[in-house]
Formats: structure tokens, sequence, C-alpha cells
């Protein structure tokens, strides 16, 4: 039988997915010693496991080259796209924040305000809410330097734990979202082959903590 | 900029041989299905104005909309959709025509996507719609032709999935929740967002209502689904769609259909257009939607003619898409045919000949029989004549 493919998010969630999957008691030697391969095998399972970037693992389940993913509520609200997101992993807790200069008030004064964000469509959707024109200037790296730098007046960025922004002199304004994992699935896979899929979506659902 | 005329625009593409004939393979299967069953075809305008699809209720979002202006600054839209249209034309110049009307149409539709997704911005469709009849016995007779219109594509496997839009506007009207949080619980039931969907409803008075809306898009599936539901909804005001589902699923099935039909309670795409049932057509090999329809009783009053109309259409790029691999390699002519100086018109009557008895046949443009015979070798034309005053048979290879 053709077997079922999921996509996993490389890096910040790859570990906590992986215990997750070890928790389910899918063999996950090939996933902890992955060497150069890009197709993965999880013996006894008839799944092969693709890690990818967050953004292409949306890409791959909505297409439907990859049955499943799985992929951070971030990315999901960032990049949006046509797939059933089916559970909360309950991992990966974080937070989409608007984070400033400690001590300055970020909506005072009239002039326009800018925005530093590796989120562009995130920041736009939650200003846009407020009825608020801002400017936003998409960076790919510590986006925490803008302001800093005196190029924005605020980020709106993944927080975790609020260490990176205190060590930078960054605070916390106001909380936009919580984030976790999630689990993706395609929705013409979840149709055409429901008993097979739903197995595996009821086991993952059975290990979340 | 200059470098734009070397390339086509992002969401297009240039469509070659192989891939052309899938598509017209699709399309004339799927056409000669809806012209034995009394469908007539219409084309409608490629370019229309923008306010066929700005209706208040039923519009098409402006951010997916190919626009233009006229020469009178009016506003036009390149088709994102051709229900709209029909409509229309239903209630205009079809107005007093005899009620049901059924019309076949096979034309592109335009719409802009978000750069580099890997979709298509123009999609080939072909879809019916019957206009000025409800009730079952066309429900039924959509159902039936959606599923031969994908069964007549020689496909391997393949599911209709059918559901209902009642279920859905019965329960929410319960909540009395305004536009944006009645969107936000239709967007977490069609994705099947279980979890942000639950912490939604909790937040409701009305307990028994959300606990049926929270279970809607779980119950999808074989024919269970009805029993499941009738159990766990706990709803006497959504009977008679179960029961309409029901009749439907048992008709389909009598008719040998049963295994390529499934059910999702849980469809609820487009419904603020949608009024009846619902379906989608999935293809296996395929991770998109093939095929979507349903009855929408309410979109002929936009257009000034208020009556019920029901109707499906195929995204034919989709089926091609997995009808290619079986695709004959585009073919080769059987014999060039080459005339030495002055028997031009001789070397055509024998083509004129070839082509009657069942024989592709091409004419060679070359002065001379060498280059004539270098061009059948690198097309792969297996036989050359030379016309002169005989006629000479070449067997390349």
């Amino acid at each position: 039988m053709k077997p079922i493919r999921i996509a996993l998010t490389k890096g910040r969630l790859e570990e906590s997915t992986v215990r997750l999957f070890e928790k389910i008691g899918y063999n996950c030697e090939q996933l902890r010693n992955k060497g150069r391969k890009l197709i993965l095998e999880v013996p006894d399972a008839n799944l092969e496991i693709v890690l990818a970037k967050a953004a292409d693992v949306i890409t791959y389940v909505e297409h439907g080259a990859c049955d499943m993913g799985v992929v951070g509520k971030d990315t999901i609200l960032e990049y949006g796209g046509s797939f059933f997101e089916v559970a909360d992993l309950k991992f990966g807790k974080c937070r989409f924040a608007l984070a400033v200069k400690k001590g300055t008030d970020f909506y005072a004064g009239y002039k326009v305000k800018r925005i530093a964000t590796k989120y562009p469509g995130v920041a736009r959707e939650y200003f846009a809410d407020k009825g608020m024109d801002v400017e936003i200037i998409k960076i790919e790296g510590s986006v925490e330097l803008a302001p800093l730098l005196g190029l924005s007046d605020g980020i709106v960025d993944i927080v975790e734990t609020g260490t990176t922004l205190k060590e930078n002199g960054l605070e916390v304004t106001e909380n936009i979202i919580s984030l976790s994992a999630r689990l993706i699935v395609n929705s013409a896979s979840l149709k055409l082959r429901k008993k097979e899929l739903e197995a595996v979506i009821s086991k993952i659902e059975a290990a979340i903590e | 900029m200059h470098k734009n005329k070397f390339i086509t625009p992002e969401g297009t593409r240039d469509i070659l041989f192989e891939d052309c004939a899938a598509r017209r393979k699709v399309e004339a299967k799927i056409k000669d299905l809806f012209s034995s069953r009394g469908f007539s075809e219409v084309i409608t305008p490629g370019i229309e104005f923008y306010d066929v699809f700005n209706s208040e209720s039923h519009g098409v979002s402006q951010e997916t909309i190919y626009k233009l202006i006229d020469y009178k600054g009016r506003l036009l839209a390149l088709k994102p959709d051709l229900t709209m249209p029909i409509a229309r034309l239903a209630a205009t110049r079809l107005r007093d025509q005899a009620r049901p009307l059924r019309l076949y149409y096979s034309q592109n539709i335009y719409t802009m996507t978000p750069a580099l997704t890997g979709r298509s911005d123009e999609i080939p469709q072909i879809g019916v719609e019957i206009i000025g009849a409800g009730g079952k016995r066309t429900d039924l007779e959509v159902l039936v032709l959606a599923l031969e219109a994908l069964q007549s594509c020689e496909l391997d496997d393949f599911r209709l999935e059918i559901g209902h839009i009642g279920f859905f506007s019965t329960l929410i009207r319960k909540l009395h929740l305004d536009t944006e949080q009645t969107e936000e619980v239709r967007t977490l039931i069609q994705n099947k967002n279980y979890p942000a969907l639950n912490d939604m409803l909790d937040k409701m008075d009305d307990k028994k209502t959300a606990a049926a809306l929270k279970k809607l898009p779980a119950l999808f599936g074989g024919e269970e689904v009805l029993d499941e539901a009738a159990s766990t909804l706990d709803c006497p005001e959504l009977t008679p769609f179960l029961d309409a589902l029901r009749s439907l699923y048992h008709s389909l099935a009598e008719l040998g259909l049963g295994d390529r039909v499934s059910l999702d309670l849980g469809i609820v795409n487009r419904t603020d257009y949608y009024t009846g049932i619902v379906f989608k057509g999935y293809i296996e090999g395929l991770g998109t939607t093939a095929l979507q329809g349903g009855r929408y009783d309410s979109l002929l009053s936009d257009y000034g003619k208020d009556e019920p109309a029901v109707g499906f259409s195929i995204n034919v790029d989709a089926v091609a898409k997995v009808l290619l691999p079986s695709m004959p390699k585009n073919p080769v002519p059987d014999v060039l045919v080459f005339a030495e100086e002055g028997y031009e018109v001789k070397a055509l009557l024998e083509i004129r000949k070839l082509v009657s008895h069942g024989f592709c046949a091409e004419f060679s443009t070359f002065d001379t029989f060498d280059e004539s015979r270098r061009y059948a070798a690198k097309r792969g034309i297996p036989t050359v004549y030379v016309v002169n005053e005989d006629l000479v048979e070449v067997r390349l290879s």
C-alpha cells in the first residue's frame, strides 16, 4: 500500500515531534540518525517522513505531495492555504507579540508607525483589525535589531520566554495571539484515504500531552 | 522589462501536444455526456462588467479578480466565475424560455492567486447549470451527471462527496452571531480545525447547538454518518436534510454509484452562495478538488429573476493532469510527400488520396529530396514519397 507521507518542520519543532512519534511507538531510528537522506522511513508503520522548512510543510501538504504535516500556527497564520487543521499538538508553545523599546509608548504621536517583522502578513492583519495604517518592513534575521537601530518603532515577532527581548532592552506591549504546533492534513487525502489517515491522527491525538 | 517577452506571466503556461490532447479528450467526453442529456452549450464573454461579480450577497472577493478598464472608464473583469454570467443570461435574454433551462459551458476562468504557489490563474472549466428547477429530482440528476462526467474520463479512482448547507445554516442561525463570528465558525468547520472550533463554541450560551456544530466537521464518511448524525446532533430541524441526503445516497447506490459516493456534513464552502446540497469531487493522485457544485437558489434574484438553480463545474486541467501519463505521444505523420519542381499540384492530389485512405501525410516545403529526407529522419517520419512523372516510395530506417 502507498505509504502515508508526513512533512515535519525542521528546527524548533523537530525534537518535540520526534518525541511525540516515539511515544506513539513509531520506530524513529532514521529520524534520529538521518544523515543526508531526505525521505525517511518509519519501518512497520507504512509512514514516510520528510523534513522541511516551516512554510514548505504547508506547500507540500496543500498540493498533496504530503498527506499531512506538523507545522507551527505562526506559519499557518502567515502563509494561510487550504488544508485541514485537525489537532493542536500543544508543544512549541509561544505567542505573537508587539514589542517596543522599553519605556516608549508605541501609540504616541500621529506619525505613521513602522513595524519590522518576519511575518508581514500577520502584522498587516493585526493593525488592519485596529484600523491603523502602519508601514511594514520585512526583516529576515534578528528582528530585535530594527528598533535598536532606529529602523522601526516596534516589532511583531514570536515570543517564547521574552529573554531575548529583555536582553536587548525591548518589552512586550501587546500579546497578539498564542501559538503552538498543529497537525495539518491535505483535504483530498483525508477524503480518499480516510481510514488510514484517521488511524494515524487518532494515535497522534492520544499521545498529545 | 523586455525580458518578459520571452516568458508567460506567473500562473499561466503554454500547453503543448499531449497536454492539449488530454485536455481536449476530457472536454470531448464530458461535452458528449452533457449534450446526450439535453443540455445546450452557451459561451459567455471572456470579459464582463465587474458589477456582474460584485453582488452584495454573492460576490467574488475583489482581490482575486483580474480587472480591466474600458474606453469609458468602466471597470471590467476577466471572468472569475462562470455561473454568475450564466445567471445573468438566464435572467435576461433567456428570461422567457421554457424552464428548466439546461445549459453547459466549457470556458476559462481567471483568478489571481498569490505568486509562486504553483497554482494556475487560468483554469479551464466545464460544467452544467439547471435553472428554474428545485427539488430532489433535480438534485439527483445533477449528482448522477457529476459522477458520470468523472466516470466518462476513464479515471482509476474518484469520489464524490455530498453535503447539505442546511446543517450549518440552521445551526448557526440559532446562535444569533454577527457576520464576522459566523464567518469565523464557518472557516473553522471548513478547515476541520477542531481545537479552535471547540474553544470558540465553548463560549456560546446555547450549549446544545454549540455541541452540534462542534460535531459537524467530524461527520464525514459513508452512509453510517447519517445514523451517527441523527443520534448525536439531536436537533429535529435537521431531519429534513438528513432525509434528503439519505434518499439521494440510496438512489445513487441503486444506480451502482454507491462506492463512488461519500458524505460530509461539514462542507460549508461559500455558504453565502449555496442554499441546498453541496458536493465536491476528488480524484486519486490529485491533491486538490476536481469538481465543485451545489444548489444556489438565491443567486438568480440578484439578476432580477427569482428562481432555483443547481450546477457544478469540473476543473478540466486537474482531470487532464491525471490522464496525461496514459495519453499517446504526439503522433508523427505516416508519409512526407516531396514534389520535384513542377509536380506540386500532383503531390497535393496524392496527399488528398493518402488522407482519404486514412493516412496522415505532410507536404514537404523543401526544394530538394535530400533536405526532405533529412527532415523526415529528424522528425521520425518513416516514409518519403517523391512525386515526379512517377511516384517513388522511399522508406527510411
